[in-house]
């Protein structure tokens, strides 16, 4: 365990509550909270009381992605005055999400390299970075993670299986764990422990029964994802190795129906299209918009050829990015944080632990030719 | 920190018309300062906006031995080059760039060059056979094959002549179906081999042209005993950001326009969509 501060913090129920009143006063708050068909989603509160504090989900429908890569973003806009005059255009709203989930915060981790630039430097990582994204870095810099460490894994969630929870072991602000109807709180970062400071008569340092039942509780967690196992390392190494039958890809291509939910879901998942919106005569804005490489049109050319035009080549194309050990060491990381997102979301029934399952079990099952699933 | 979405004005001070759907754009940053401090390598690309309409990659055509503009040859195939095409001399484009790989250049000093083109991918390769000519002790011998479906499909043409007239360039053209008033060479770019007398001792080939064109020339360039180190050609993929972010131009792990776009045959070789 690498805290940013050895000392574990107890905040009670109420002072939470105090606390986060404070925070949303002075900056935009992030929360999951209950839409109205009963769905959780991240979303800006208001009022304390909109936390869908009832923790009877595990985590909310679509990652916190979008307040870090909107789903259309204005890059600049754009104006004819007897010349173009551009205006690049940055959100640089103050903001904290609270209640976002360990597999989601290593997403996070995941795009910090990503559009930070590192994952391009080339051979070692101590190497310039890259075309450093402007727009992502001043977001992620300006939002302050209160992330909940996980007690009970939801239906469909691996993280256990990709390294990225049921708890965080770093890069994080502030991780609270729900404790006998109090909140331990562990401390990730300088600006976490300024907000512990900041507030010092909210917290109190927890004694050492507190420290070995969170111990415990950690343990516990981990249990209780049972037999739960998605068996990574096979499928990284065959999809690193080129040696994944073209009929896995081909039959799974088969039922896929380019809907692109995957992408959108997944908290990785970061490809965008851009795209001029004319808002007048003589201005009018760029934006770039979510994309997915499950798109046909999204390999196409000038002239109108279409690269991956087969679904199997596409598919392929997206568990590569997602598994194989050239992306590793791009990324540091494979790409999949096992939050569980594709399972819920894929009407064929294409996701992660199935396509794991087929690569890793691929010879029997090309042979029965069928897949499980759909 | 630089924006690295964020373009630069440039102004378009000539157009010329290369063929019915290929023209020749020359432009020059409207800020002196950027003009001046502009360098980039052959083989680079420009992502050209036409604000309201979008932004496309489009490789540099002009040789950066040549000072105060740039060039971008464009082929009217989609919405934003469309609209290029439209656009009289003095308007507005946004540039950002340069961004990609760019050719070896350094690396060939001394080398003799064997250049492969089909209709506009000429354009690349142009800015490379002018950065050579412009610094010819650094080269050896100079040969240039290219090839257009017809005459009418040739771009450049007011430079062949130029080039011709250098010393120890060899430069020969053909088209797959000529007119009554073509009387040069008929057939692919291919059949310039035996005519050219290309020797692979030494020599490096560079080969830009459509999709159809590049495995018949490979193929005989390793017959003629060019190694796959020894033959080097660009990949065309849309290249929406040019920064390695916005995935569209991935091929394997590469990003065609941060790794890329230029790649040796044993480079593209190892690749799977």
């Amino acid at each position: 365990m690498s805290r940013y501060e050895e000392n574990l913090w107890v905040i009670t129920r109420d002072n939470l509550i105090a606390l986060m009143e404070v925070f949303i006063k002075t900056r935009e708050v992030i929360a999951p909270v209950r839409g109205h068909g009963g769905e959780v989603i991240f979303y800006p509160i208001e009022n304390i009381e909109d936390v869908a504090w009832d923790w009877q989900y595990v985590n909310a429908v679509l990652p916190p992605k979008r307040f870090f890569l909107p789903q259309t973003e204005v890059m600049f806009e754009y104006k004819y005055d007897n010349g173009f005059k551009i205006t690049p255009r940055y959100d640089d709203q103050v903001r904290m999400i609270f209640g976002i989930r360990p597999c989601d915060v290593n997403a996070l981790i995941f795009l910090d390299r990503f559009f930070g630039g590192g994952s391009l430097s080339k051979e070692s990582s101590d190497e310039e970075p890259l075309f450093p994204d402007s727009h992502y870095i001043r977001r992620r810099a300006n939002t302050f993670i209160i992330a909940f460490g996980c007690h009970q894994p939801g239906e469909n969630c691996f993280c256990v299986c990709c390294d990225a929870g049921p708890f965080l072991e770093e890069d994080y602000d502030l991780q609270l764990t729900s404790m006998k109807g109090d909140y331990a709180v562990e401390v990730g970062s300088a600006r976490g422990l300024k907000i512990i400071y900041g507030n010092e008569r909210l917290f109190r340092e927890a004694s050492s029964g507190e420290l070995e039942e969170l111990g415990r509780i950690k343990e516990e967690a981990v249990k209780k994802f049972g037999d739960t196992c998605a068996y990574m390392s096979k499928a990284i190494r065959k999809v690193t190795q080129a040696k994944v039958d073209d009929c896995v890809w081909e039959k799974l291509g088969e039922r896929c129906l380019d809907c692109g939910g995957c992408s959108y879901v997944c908290p990785t998942c970061c490809c965008y299209s851009v795209a001029d919106i004319p808002l007048s005569d003589k201005t009018g804005i760029r934006t770039r918009i979510w994309d997915s490489c499950a798109f046909a049109g999204f390999t196409r050319i000038a002239g109108g050829e279409i690269l991956r035009s087969d679904k199997k080549d596409r598919l392929k194309r997206r568990f590569f990015h997602k598994l194989s050990y050239q992306y590793i060491q791009k990324n540091k990381r494979h790409g999949c944080v096992g939050c569980g997102r594709c399972v819920t979301t894929c009407l064929a029934d294409i996701n992660m632990p199935l396509v794991v399952e087929t690569i890793r079990r691929q010879e029997a099952i090309v042979k029965a030719s069928a897949i499980p699933g759909a | 920190m630089k924006d690295v979405y964020f373009p630069d004005i440039a102004v378009i001070d000539n157009i010329r018309n290369e063929t019915g759907d290929v023209k020749t754009f020359t432009m020059r940053f409207k800020n002196p300062k950027v003009q001046n401090d502009l360098t980039y390598r052959s083989g680079q690309f420009f992502e050209a906006s036409i604000f309201g309409v979008g932004e496309m990659p489009i490789s540099i055509t002009s040789t950066p031995s040549r000072k105060g503009f740039f060039e971008l040859s464009v082929k009217n195939v989609g919405l934003v080059s469309g609209a290029l095409h439209s656009m009289p001399p003095g308007t507005e484009v946004g540039i950002r760039g340069p961004f990609g790989n760019g050719f070896p250049y350094e690396k060939v000093f001394g080398r003799e060059l064997l250049f492969v083109g089909g209709g506009i991918g000429l354009a690349p390769l142009r800015s490379l056979i002018n950065n050579v000519l412009d610094n010819r002790d650094n080269f050896g011998k100079v040969t240039i094959l290219y090839g257009s479906r017809t005459p009418g499909e040739l771009v450049f043409k007011d430079e062949f002549k130029v080039w011709q007239d250098q010393p120890d360039v060899n430069m020969l053209v053909t088209v797959d179906r000529g007119d009554e008033k073509w009387s040069g060479n008929v057939g692919v770019v291919t059949t310039l081999f035996p005519k050219a007398g290309i020797e692979s001792e030494n020599t490096v080939a560079f080969v830009c042209g459509p999709p159809v064109m590049i495995p018949f020339v490979i193929k005989d360039l390793l017959n003629l005993g060019f190694t796959e180190d020894t033959i080097i050609s660009t990949l065309e993929r849309h290249m929406k950001c040019g920064v390695g972010k916005c995935g569209h131009c991935c091929i394997g792990h590469k990003y065609v326009c941060v790794d890329g776009p230029v790649f040796s045959y044993r480079e593209m070789k190892a690749m799977t969509e």
